[in-house]
């Protein structure tokens, strides 16, 4: 049995299509990416994983239960957790205050209480490398800072997925390579599965993933292992168009 | 330790001892009561208010509601009371028990309904409560229609003539003295607590609060119904000290504006920001009916459009935001 199962999702804004019989499973600790150029659906596959929409067709099955029809706050309870491309601390909070929400309402919400939500909080951001600023307000975090917090968050929710917007978009190289080992060291450590979300930063996918998903249009064009998906031609074709034929 | 869990909880312990003060003002001046008492009234129902206003960020315009509609349940009882012939003390416990049912309920209904409606959309359907529940009252001619109820006859019935000062000083000064300790303390213990923290993660971005797994409709309704019930205790003391109500006065929605002022001057969402909120507010309050009679409510507005401009997060939200740096002044100041 898959962690996650998404079988023949549609989901339609109005006349728009955004996403298309699309089908995809991650198991327990897997890592996959998910990729395709901007407005390929992406950002609504997550969505529609994490329980911000609801689909019109289709299924998400986690863990053998249908969570189709759930809401947002109850995944996120079951296991499901989101960092968010453009990132959204609670700005007037702490730094410490944002990841304790994360530990407060995440998985283990029912049995812990304030004092060890806080002992979470400042694990966490002692991973990620925040601990220092803790104190601050997240307000006051720069924007590599901001998505550093936004993975403790999600961290600090102890989730069985962890679902991954671009994180590491606009980050120099180094910073990124960082970022997904970090990633992949507490993912592996706590047999977290992960889903990424990449557009541009083709790198830090083929560090990273063991399957990659691509999305165009809505639909899922190509899947498999990394290697085998970024050698196909047709990668290039959805990226460039069909009448690029040269070499990238 | 226990030196660090004291100033952890310093600006409970700040907040408890200005109740002390202001008593022990109160009775030191006794010309001063009546505007202590106020003062009083003020901040209970400002940290009620803070409950919800302050912590989720939902401007709630109707909310002057749960106050008159305890000002009713407390006349029903009192009145009840005395047509059957039951003790002082049956008649205040059943007084608060029926603003609590009224308050609570009519809470149930609106917020389970307008709760569904974010920002704006809450504020504007929450703005025709109060004038339905005084038209509906006066039209139907209910709970003494247009007429009000008058219960100075029935308090004098069940506490006896030398009983009366007691039952309209003493008692509700008392009580109200008590709302403010207590709700000061379920607003502190509230802000401390999970649902504390969820109703923050609400106001700051309500649909990532959502995604990072708090039941926000749950947590906006318990915030909700808590505030609107703890409002309506304090109405119910109200009804004791002033006799007589009037539908036009408990549902009058520039109270509900005076306690929005209240909360934001203050701060929303803070520990000490009613306090200090509604310090300000009531002494000025008074002093400007006094040399200014007539041009309150043109300060205020200017007050309000000054929060809105420039301080959003009130006089004890900037203040520690300024001095956020301090670990110390942190937190002491919430």
């Amino acid at each position: 049995m898959h962690l996650l199962e998404v079988n023949n999702v549609t989901k339609r804004f109005g006349g728009i299509t955004a996403l298309k019989n699309v089908s995809l499973y991650i198991d327990s600790g897997e890592k996959i990416a998910i990729i395709g150029p901007n407005g390929s659906g992406k950002t609504t596959l997550f969505n529609v994983i994490n329980g911000v929409y609801i689909p019109e067709d289709g299924r998400i099955i986690y863990m053998g239960r249908d969570i189709t029809k759930l809401s947002a706050h109850e995944r996120a309870k079951l296991g499901i957790a989101r960092a968010f491309q453009i990132t959204r601390p609670f700005p007037g909070l702490s730094v410490r205050e944002n990841v304790m929400i994360g530990a407060l309402f995440g998985t283990l919400s029912e049995k812990i209480n304030t004092r060890e939500a806080l002992k979470i909080a400042d694990e966490m951001l002692k991973l990620v490398g925040l601990y220092n600023k803790r104190d601050e307000l997240a307000i006051k975090l720069t924007g590599p800072e901001r998505k550093l917090l936004e993975l403790a968050r999600a961290l600090a929710m102890k989730p069985k997925i962890l679902l991954l917007d671009e994180i590491v978009a606009g980050m120099p190289p180094a910073k990124v390579d960082e970022i997904v080992d970090l990633v992949k060291n507490v993912a592996e450590r706590e047999n977290i599965a992960v889903g990424v979300m990449v557009e541009h930063v083709i790198r830090a996918v083929i560090r990273f993933a063991e399957r990659v998903y691509v999305l165009d249009r809505g639909e899922i064009v190509l899947s498999g292992k990394v290697e085998d998906v970024m050698r196909n031609p047709k990668l290039r074709e959805i990226y460039l168009g069909t009448r690029f034929k040269g070499g990238v | 330790m226990i030196k660090g869990k004291i100033i952890d909880h310093m600006s409970l312990i700040i907040m408890i001892f200005s109740y002390i003060i202001i008593w022990m003002l109160k009775t030191s001046f006794p010309e001063y009561s009546q505007m202590l008492t106020l003062l009083l009234y003020y901040i209970a129902i400002a940290q009620a208010y803070n409950i919800f206003l302050g912590m989720t960020g939902y401007v709630d315009f109707g909310y002057v509601s749960y106050f008159g509609l305890g000002l009713y349940g407390m006349a029903l009882g009192v009145s009840y009371a005395s047509q059957n012939n039951l003790s002082s003390s049956e008649a205040i416990i059943l007084g608060m028990i029926l603003s609590v049912i009224l308050a609570g309920s009519v809470a149930g209904v609106v917020g389970g309904i307008a709760l569904r409606l974010r920002g704006a959309f809450f504020a504007i359907a929450t703005i025709g409560l109060s004038q339905a529940l005084r038209y509906l009252i006066e039209g139907a001619k209910i709970w003494g229609g247009a007429e009000g109820i008058i219960i100075a006859k029935d308090l004098r019935k069940l506490f006896g003539e030398e009983g009366f000062s007691y039952a309209t000083i003493t008692l509700p000064d008392t009580g109200i003295f008590i709302l403010a300790v207590a709700t000061g303390i379920i607003m502190y213990l509230i802000r401390i607590s999970r649902l504390g923290y969820g109703l923050l993660a609400i106001k700051e971005d309500e649909d990532a609060a959502k995604v990072f797994g708090v039941n926000t409709t749950l947590y906006k309704f318990v915030a909700f119904i808590i505030s609107a019930v703890l409002t309506s205790l304090v109405g119910s003391m109200w009804t004791l000290k002033v006799t007589a109500i009037y539908p036009p006065e408990s549902f009058n929605i520039a109270f509900s504006v005076e306690f929005i002022v209240i909360v934001m001057l203050g701060g929303g969402g803070t520990v000490l920001g009613p306090l200090i909120g509604a310090s300000i507010y009531s002494l000025s309050k008074y002093y400007l009916g006094v040399y200014l009679p007539g041009l309150q409510l043109t300060v205020f507005s200017i007050i309000l459009l000054l929060i809105v401009l420039l301080f959003r997060q009130g006089i004890v939200g900037e203040l520690r935001s300024f001095l956020y740096k301090h670990e110390i002044v942190r937190k002491i100041i919430r």
